[in-house]
């Protein structure tokens, strides 16, 4: 098997739109979870009933104007927007240039959850709001799951695989993991690997309003809703954005003298089958112990656990759990945190956003914390980063957990590059 | 303003096209404008006629290939849904 380098990172997220920006606001200990005065893209005319939860979320600054010119933006819906950016990111980041051969053997693996729900809300907006049957005649290809990986294969050129993987929150990990085996194996060269997610329109809050898993809105500040492992969570909050990298074959990587950001070293896959939603200890716990395996080293060599922690009832604690179970005492001497406090949940995104986290935690050797943890909760004992990010410390290997509902649990491992 | 000069300035609207590569003997082809593209502009040119296009594809696409063809094909539509105002003006 050959080994995988990550040479290229791009971001875009409610805390900034390149790398160094997010991650320096991740330090910072800074929310981007804001107030949503009304539905993100909402067009005029938007019914105005009022939910009582969905009003918070974690918003890009983003406006795919900046980016695209007009008659290419029409046929995007934001999710592939931010796919595109990111993935341009990622690219100017490895310095790769696709010559003939290197299209061949390079492709394209997108997670998202939800694909193009701007997109279709707007097109149920139009035609039971508006009782108009001018549904946009783009809606099926801004809407369908794959096109941000098909723009992105189509804007490069790139010949290889193009493959979307939708496993809800943990879909853009299993993108990652699974783009580093086609270049472990020699299918591929270089991958093109991430995740985007664009939730924040009308229907798709209402929806998760519905499930009752959002929290509840802080009333005096958006920014401390979401608590991950304190007694007081209320679940999680919404967040939009994209993270790609770029992965390559080592070899090929060192040839051509790129800077190497981190090595992905472990991959774990499993599903629990057992509920829809529900998580499991077992189920969390084999994931993890499967990347261990593939990557060969021992729990106690990892330094950071970036966590699911969606501030939801049941995962804080299960995940908890399940850390232990893997780590047993090393699980008390391990950082853990959820940086989904300052971004929200990405959902489909948002196992890459957490990667690229970890990632650039190894190459700065800083941690990032959890915020809004003031009142931990007894079931919840491991040392979450709770007052500040962390420097001075010695990392050598990281690890980022993705579960999601479904039960397909993802978990990846990097060391330094 | 005739139906050419209104066709025009929908086209630069939807694609950036300038008014001069609009122009009648244009080949559609080569201005990039494909199935996709027609699709895209047809509730525009209804909007703008106040016509119904019919509702085959391919009598939106198969009669035009130049620019000219299809401000011909919108005139006859202009023509045989709104008799009084053939000629090319875009009633109001």
């Amino acid at each position: 098997m050959r080994r995988v380098a990550v040479t290229g990172i791009g971001v875009i997220s409610p805390l900034g739109n390149d790398p160094d920006t997010f991650f320096n606001e991740l330090t910072r200990g800074r929310s981007g979870i804001v107030g949503l005065p009304a539905p993100a893209n909402a067009p005029a005319g938007r019914p105005t009933v009022e939910l009582p939860r969905n009003h918070i979320g974690g918003a890009a600054a983003f406006d795919g104007a900046r980016y695209f010119p007009a008659p290419k933006l029409r046929m995007l819906d934001r999710v592939s927007q931010f796919a595109l950016v990111a993935a341009a990111q990622a690219i100017r980041d490895s310095d790769l240039v696709f010559d003939h051969l290197g299209r061949q053997r390079a492709g394209v693996f997108v997670g998202t959850g939800m694909g193009g729900a701007q997109t279709i809300d707007d097109g149920y907006f139009t035609l039971y709001a508006e009782g108009s049957d001018r549904v946009k005649p783009y809606s099926v290809l801004m809407a369908m799951t794959n096109a941000a990986a098909s723009w992105i294969g189509i804007e490069y050129g790139l010949l290889g695989p193009n493959l979307t993987y939708s496993t809800a929150c943990s879909s853009s990990a299993v993108a990652i993991g699974e783009a580093a085996r086609r270049i472990a194996t020699g299918d591929v060269d270089v991958m093109i690997a991430g995740g985007s997610e664009a939730p924040l329109n009308y229907g798709t809050l209402a929806a998760w309003d519905a499930l009752k898993t959002l929290a509840a809105p802080d009333p005096d500040d958006p920014g401390a809703s979401c608590r991950p492992f304190a007694k007081d969570r209320t679940g999680l909050v919404l967040g939009e954005g994209a993270a790609m990298v770029v992965l390559e074959d080592w070899e090929h990587a060192q040839a051509r003298g790129a800077r190497v950001h981190a090595e992905l070293i472990g991959y774990g896959l499993c599903t629990d089958a057992t509920h829809i939603t529900r998580p499991s200890v077992a189920g969390q716990a084999a994931a993890m112990r499967r990347a261990l395996d593939a990557a060969a080293i021992q729990p106690d060599e990892i330094g950071y656990i970036n966590a699911h922690g969606t501030a939801t009832l049941a995962n804080d604690a299960v995940e908890t759990a399940a850390i232990k179970d893997v780590f047993g005492p090393h699980a008390f001497r391990v950082p853990v945190s959820s940086t989904k406090s300052m971004h929200g949940h990405l959902l489909g995104a948002a196992g890459a956003l957490e990667f690229v986290t970890t990632v650039l935690a190894l190459e700065r050797q800083i941690i990032p914390p959890t915020i809004n943890l003031h009142a931990p909760d007894p079931e919840c004992d491991l040392d979450y980063v709770a007052s500040g990010a962390r420097s001075g410390v010695k990392l050598a290997a990281v690890m980022s957990n993705s579960f999601a509902f479904g039960g397909t649990n993802a978990v990846l491992i990097c060391r330094q590059g | 303003m005739t139906t050419l000069q209104s066709m025009q300035g929908i086209f630069k609207a939807n694609f950036d096209l300038a008014p001069e590569v609009l122009q009648r003997d244009a080949a559609l082809e080569d201005l990039e404008i494909d199935s996709l593209s027609m699709i895209e502009v047809l509730f525009a040119v209804e909007d703008e006629f106040k016509i119904v296009v019919p509702h085959e594809p391919a009598a939106w696409r198969g009669e035009t290939r130049t620019f000219g063809d299809l401000v011909d094909y919108v005139d006859k539509l202009i023509a045989a849904q709104h008799p009084a105002m053939a000629g090319g003006e875009v009633p109001a």
